[in-house]
């Protein structure tokens, strides 16, 4: 299992766009793929799960992957959120 | 006649189109084979999967990208492998039919939704509601409500419009919508003003009251809906619409077009913004740039201080999507009036003649003004960023930003970051301090431009938010005048550009003043520019300076007033 944490610079937080490019990258991994805030705990390869976050700019989010490609699609996790998720 | 919410402005004239959807009878039906069931469910969805993505393409070419959005939502919510996953559950655990399953797990999330407290989730329920009855509907073969096939000069009547029927919309057989639920913001309001068809939502009880076939006529700027409408009405009516249309159209006219007074003097036509959204707006009415870009929504609604990188990709946006015209970005002006739990602010007194603005920014430049800075320097790379500085009284408070500007950019040289170094640095002009010492200001800035607003209120001592009050709230007042005159003078005399980003820029009455007075520039709501621009080029500044004498020759408010009135409407 591996961690890391990110901050979600989007406007707007993680509203339905963001969210789903978001998922479509992780659903790419094999491994579950999860993120913490401080009120929850999403699926991130489930847009439902990760607009249920209420996840708003300027929010911390930890990302957690376990499985066989886990360190692979932290870093990918990572790279997307810093990337601006479409915006 | 009914009164309901204006949300797409024009006059609606037709038959009424009553939207009934099938009421559907759900009901926790055990089925016999469960396997069989799921294959069921499997089927409904990729069916749907494939009704929406036909919506969306075609949303896409009628109306536009942005719009077929909501549709490739949906596509994206359909796809979740959380909510089919729970729906095939539910079957397999309890031996339900697929519409109870579904039944179940959407509303379940739709209330999540519903229950936020955040708008732009609250619309996702909206939308989870609009696919589990698509869903459902596919499998109980019931057909959806054909809205793309209604005979021309059509008023839709329904509950509510949800985002797919909406989609479904021919705008050239459509000529009004009237819904009993929704609001201003709702998925329908924003599309029916981006079909320009005329709406008025939010009418309670009006599905009672309106049967299929009525003659409707609704105005959709005012609210107003009349069902069975009189001859006189009508023809009433008729009339508003034919002045309505012909308006928009002769204002039309005007994009693309300079704005240039009658003895050639050019005026720079820009817009007040809030957001990089309003951008499009901006360039769908024609606007010169932007005079004002508020920055204080990115610092409220939420739980931290935005970053320098937030702040820098908003002020990026704007100066990308306006092409290198000139965009006046004003820093933070916010005081102990707003909610802002995580900025530690007390609440002031008299927060108006408090703690804020350029007065807070500089007592916390570590914390808020130097990332401010460093973004909209870091942006005006990519635009023409020009930076402004709110509610200045004295001329230490610009130096003191204008050595934090210099200092910032030394920081971004040493670290080989791109900016304009040339960047313009100017004030708003609103205190009766800054009017008075106009002169002196005038050598020390790039460009003056007058808050109007904030001017009024400061010079005749008067709170505009106290109607007991209102009387002395006039931009008309002599002394506002005289302030205004003597501002754009001196602003003039040091060669520097003068602007107003008040509602006065946009006063019908106060325009021809303004001119007479050498604004070189008018900052104003996106939808008053083309109108503005017509008038602004049916005067020549010259013939105006009488005009102006004249007007600065009464002694109070009213006087000044009436006679603006009758100026411009001889």
């Amino acid at each position: 299992m591996v961690k890391a944490k990110v901050v979600i610079r989007n406007l707007t937080g993680l509203h339905l766009r963001p969210a789903g490019i978001l998922c479509n990258k992780a659903i790419l991994y094999k491994s579950k793929i999860q993120f913490q805030t401080d009120r929850t705990t999403a699926n991130a390869k489930s847009v439902l799960s990760v607009l249920g976050a209420c996840v708003k700019s300027g929010d911390e989010i930890e990302f957690i992957c376990e499985g066989e490609d886990e360190q692979e699609a932290l870093d990918s996790m990572i790279k997307v959120v810093e990337d601006g998720l479409g915006e | 006649m009914f009164k309901g919410t204006n949300a797409s402005a024009g006059i609606g004239i037709g038959k009424a189109a009553v939207i009934k959807e099938v009421e559907m009878v759900i009901r926790p039906d055990k089925v016999a084979s469960v396997e069989a069931e799921v294959q069921r469910f499997r089927g409904a969805l990729a069916d749907t999967v494939a009704q929406t993505k036909a919506l969306a393409d075609d949303l896409a070419t009628k109306v536009g990208e942005k719009e077929a959005e909501i549709m490739n939502g949906h596509l994206m919510l359909l796809a979740d492998p959380m909510m089919t996953g729970e729906i095939e559950e539910a079957i397999k655990r309890d031996s339900v039919c697929s519409e109870y399953a579904i039944e179940t797990t959407c509303t379940t999330y739709a209330d999540l939704f519903a229950s936020m407290d955040d708008e732009l989730m609250q619309q996702r329920a909206t939308d989870m509601r609009d696919i589990k009855t698509r869903m459902q509907q596919v499998l109980q073969g019931i057909k959806p409500v054909d809205i793309a096939s209604l005979p021309e000069g059509s008023i839709i009547v329904a509950k509510d419009l949800t985002p797919s029927m909406t989609a479904g919309i021919n705008p050239a057989n459509v000529t009004g919508i009237v819904t009993e639920l929704g609001g201003k913001t709702s998925h329908s309001a924003i599309l029916a003003r981006a079909l320009e068809i005329p709406a008025v939502v939010a009418v309670s009880g009006v599905m009672d009251k309106i049967q299929e076939g009525d003659s409707i006529v609704l105005d959709g700027s005012e609210g107003i809906v009349i069902v069975n409408p009189t001859d006189v009405e009508k023809a009433e009516y008729t009339a508003k619409r034919d002045v309505f249309l012909r308006e928009k159209k002769e204002l039309e006219k005007y994009i693309g077009m300079p704005t240039l007074t009658k003895d050639g003097v050019h005026i720079e036509l820009v817009a007040n913004i809030g957001n990089p959204d309003d951008v499009a707006k901006v360039l769908q009415y024609d606007g010169e740039g932007v005079g004002l870009f508020r920055t204080e929504f990115l610092f409220m609604d939420r739980t931290s201080m935005p970053t320098e990188e937030e702040q820098f990709e908003a002020y990026k946006k704007v100066a990308v999507g306006l092409a290198g015209k000139p965009v006046i970005i004003r820093t933070l002006d916010i005081g102990g009036d707003k909610e802002i739990p995580y900025m530690g602010l007390a609440k002031d007194e008299n927060p108006f003649l408090g703690y804020r603005a350029i007065r807070l920014c500089l007592d916390r430049k570590e914390d808020i003004y130097r990332p401010q800075l460093r973004a909209l320097l870091r942006a005006s790379a990519f635009g023409g960023i020009k930076i402004m500085i709110p509610m200045i009284t004295c001329l230490d408070e610009i130096r003191e930003a204008k050595a934090l500007i210099e200092d910032v950019k030394k920081e971004l040289d040493a670290e080989g970051i791109d900016y304009n170094k040339e960047i313009q640095v100017g004030i708003m002009v609103e205190t009766a301090a800054a009017s008075l010492m106009a002169d002196v200001f005038a050598e020390e800035v790039d460009f003056f431009s007058i808050g109007t607003n904030d001017l009024t209120q400061y010079t005749m001592s008067v709170d505009r938010g106290n109607e007991k009050i209102s009387y002395l709230y006039s931009t008309f007042n002599p002394a506002v005048l005289r302030s205004i005159r003597n501002i754009i003078r001196c602003g003039r005399e040091a060669g520097i550009m003068v602007g107003m980003c008040g509602e006065a820029a946009s006063d019908p009455m106060m325009i021809p003043l303004l001119l007479a007075f050498g604004l070189n520039e008018f900052s104003m709501s996106a939808s008053a520019i083309l109108k503005s621009r017509k008038m602004i080029t049916e005067y020549s500044i010259e013939e105006l300076q009488a005009v102006a004498e004249k007007a600065m020759s009464f002694t109070t408010a009213k006087e000044v007033e009436a006679y603006m009135k009758e100026f411009i409407n001889q």
